[in-house]
């Protein structure tokens, strides 16, 4: 179970990777347990611990979001993956050291909010990212707060209300992918440039930026978070939501 | 001067006073947030002006005179009520913005969730040289704060792509109205409830105390800098 979710510390760059390109690294409960474990292990003690932590998704995704289909039937799963999901973007977000998500490929609904949680978002041109969730009846709630943060109000409104999909060209002109890169094969270089480049700078400033920051966004707030997750759970739980996914996973 | 249609599960609003271009008087103000209130069963709202320009904010000659003071009273607290009840609507409301869309007119763009316009259109509020504070609309700007500051202190105005570069508009198009209806069509076929549920989360995440706004802005009226700045643009015109 633990190596569906990897944990690499080199000198002050660890890398955290979700292992499950089967299933495009769909965030299951054994996942998500995963990657809180490794998050446990993470040493965040600054000056001791790495400067930059770096999310990856094995194979060619990042994170096809929450694992609905797994659970499918089982009305107890939903919440319990919600508030799993919310309570590990509140913990990326209260970490010490700068987190960069380097999305390899397909990023949709609560894999992009895990993108969108971490402080820089990396991608390539031809990345898919998005959240779908309306398309499917759900509300994208936990992962609202932190798309607001990133792009604005305006704009995450436009995003999350007309759903769907868009290119990582297109997720980065609109503020959601920090830098890009022209293709997955050149995301690889972009990414250790700048892991190195944060690497080189001063953990402390690093750490007392980044809570100052997220102190003023309140991005670090686990109660908001949790609230999302609730909020989520309860649409997920209409008829509405239960029609709409009983017929994606049919056909 | 609004027209309305019910197009199956879109509801449809159009400011329709070309020859003025759609300058907004109170009477107007009354009956769009008396559609919008009453629109609660519609699946999409679409605000759309007519003619060339989509609105060029409030009528100002009704703002001079013995019943000016009243009458940019009445058409502050318009404004307002319209954003509120646009935001308030559980349902998606998207904008075509043709044309020009000034002071009044641009901050109608902040009930919108989803806004297209025309490249060249021209955005702002050049009203604090009339004496107007633009503070109405402030509460609903969803675009960052610091960008908010420059677009409602300075009276120039912006075009389309800067527009969209801010966040305030989030697509341009070349045929903005027909552009606008397409994505109603398609925001009215997505699941209803999943679509209120995110809007209220959105809006609770993003709160709007539009009575702060409009206290600042009428605590200006009748002032006599109001008064004469107001007379001074008007003579000019």
């Amino acid at each position: 179970m633990t190596d569906l979710a990897t944990l690499d510390i080199a000198g002050p760059i660890a890398t955290l990777t979700m292992n499950r390109p089967e299933a495009r690294n769909a965030m299951s409960l054994p996942l998500l347990d995963g990657l809180h474990a490794r998050l446990d292990e993470l040493p965040t003690t600054v000056h001791e611990g790495p400067h930059v932590l770096v999310l990856a998704g094995a194979g060619k995704s990042f994170c096809a979001g929450m694992d609905l289909k797994s659970v499918l039937g089982d009305e107890a799963a939903p919440p319990k993956l919600l508030h799993s999901i919310a309570n590990l973007t509140t913990r990326l977000r209260n970490l010490p050291m700068v987190v960069v998500a380097k999305v390899n490929g397909a990023a949709i609904g609560g894999g992009c909010g895990l993108a969108c949680a971490c402080d820089i978002v990396l991608s390539h041109a031809d990345a898919k990212l998005g959240f779908p969730e309306v398309d499917l009846g759900v509300c994208p709630a936990v992962v609202a707060p932190l798309l607001v943060r990133k792009i604005g109000a305006g704009r995450a409104r436009a995003i999350l209300l007309r759903g769907g999909l868009m290119t990582g060209t297109a997720a980065h002109e609109v503020g959601i992918a920090d830098d890009l890169a022209d293709t997955r094969e050149g995301l690889d270089a972009l990414c250790e440039a700048v892991a190195h480049r944060l690497a080189a700078g001063g953990a402390s400033a690093i750490a007392a930026t980044k809570q100052l920051l997220t102190e003023l966004d309140g991005s670090g707030d686990a109660a908001l978070a949790k609230r999302g997750a609730d909020l989520s759970a309860a649409v997920l739980a209409t008829p509405e939501a239960r029609e709409r996914l009983a017929a994606k996973f049919a056909g | 001067m609004i027209a309305r249609e019910r197009l199956g599960d879109i509801e449809r609003l159009v400011l329709s006073r070309p020859e003025r271009r759609n300058a907004l008087t109170p009477a107007m103000f009354e009956d769009l947030a008396g559609h919008v209130e009453r629109a609660g069963d519609a699946r999409v709202l679409l605000l759309l002006g007519e003619g060339t320009v989509f609105c060029a904010g409030f009528d100002l000659d009704l703002c001079v005179g013995e019943a000016g003071d009243g009458n940019l009273r009445a058409l502050l607290e318009g404004l307002s009520r319209c954003i509120a009840a646009l935001r308030a609507l559980p349902c998606p409301v998207v904008v075509g913005v043709q044309g020009a869309a000034i002071a009044g007119g641009c901050a109608l763009l902040g009930g919108g969730d989803v806004v297209v316009a025309h490249p060249e259109a021209k955005l702002g509020y050049p009203v604090t040289r009339l004496g107007i504070s633009p503070a109405v609309s402030a509460p609903f700007m969803g675009i960052a704060p610091g960008q908010a500051r420059r677009l409602m202190l300075d009276p120039g105005l912006i075009d389309g792509h800067r527009a969209h570069a801010m966040g305030l508009v989030h697509e341009l198009h070349d045929e903005p109205a027909a552009r606008a209806m397409e994505l109603a069509e398609e925001l009215a076929a997505k699941p209803p409830h999943a679509l209120a549920a995110t809007k209220r989360w959105l809006n609770e995440l993003s709160p709007a105390n539009a009575g702060q706004g409009l206290d600042v802005s009428l605590s200006l009226v009748g002032s006599d800098e109001s008064r004469r700045l107001l007379a001074a643009a008007l003579q000019k015109k």
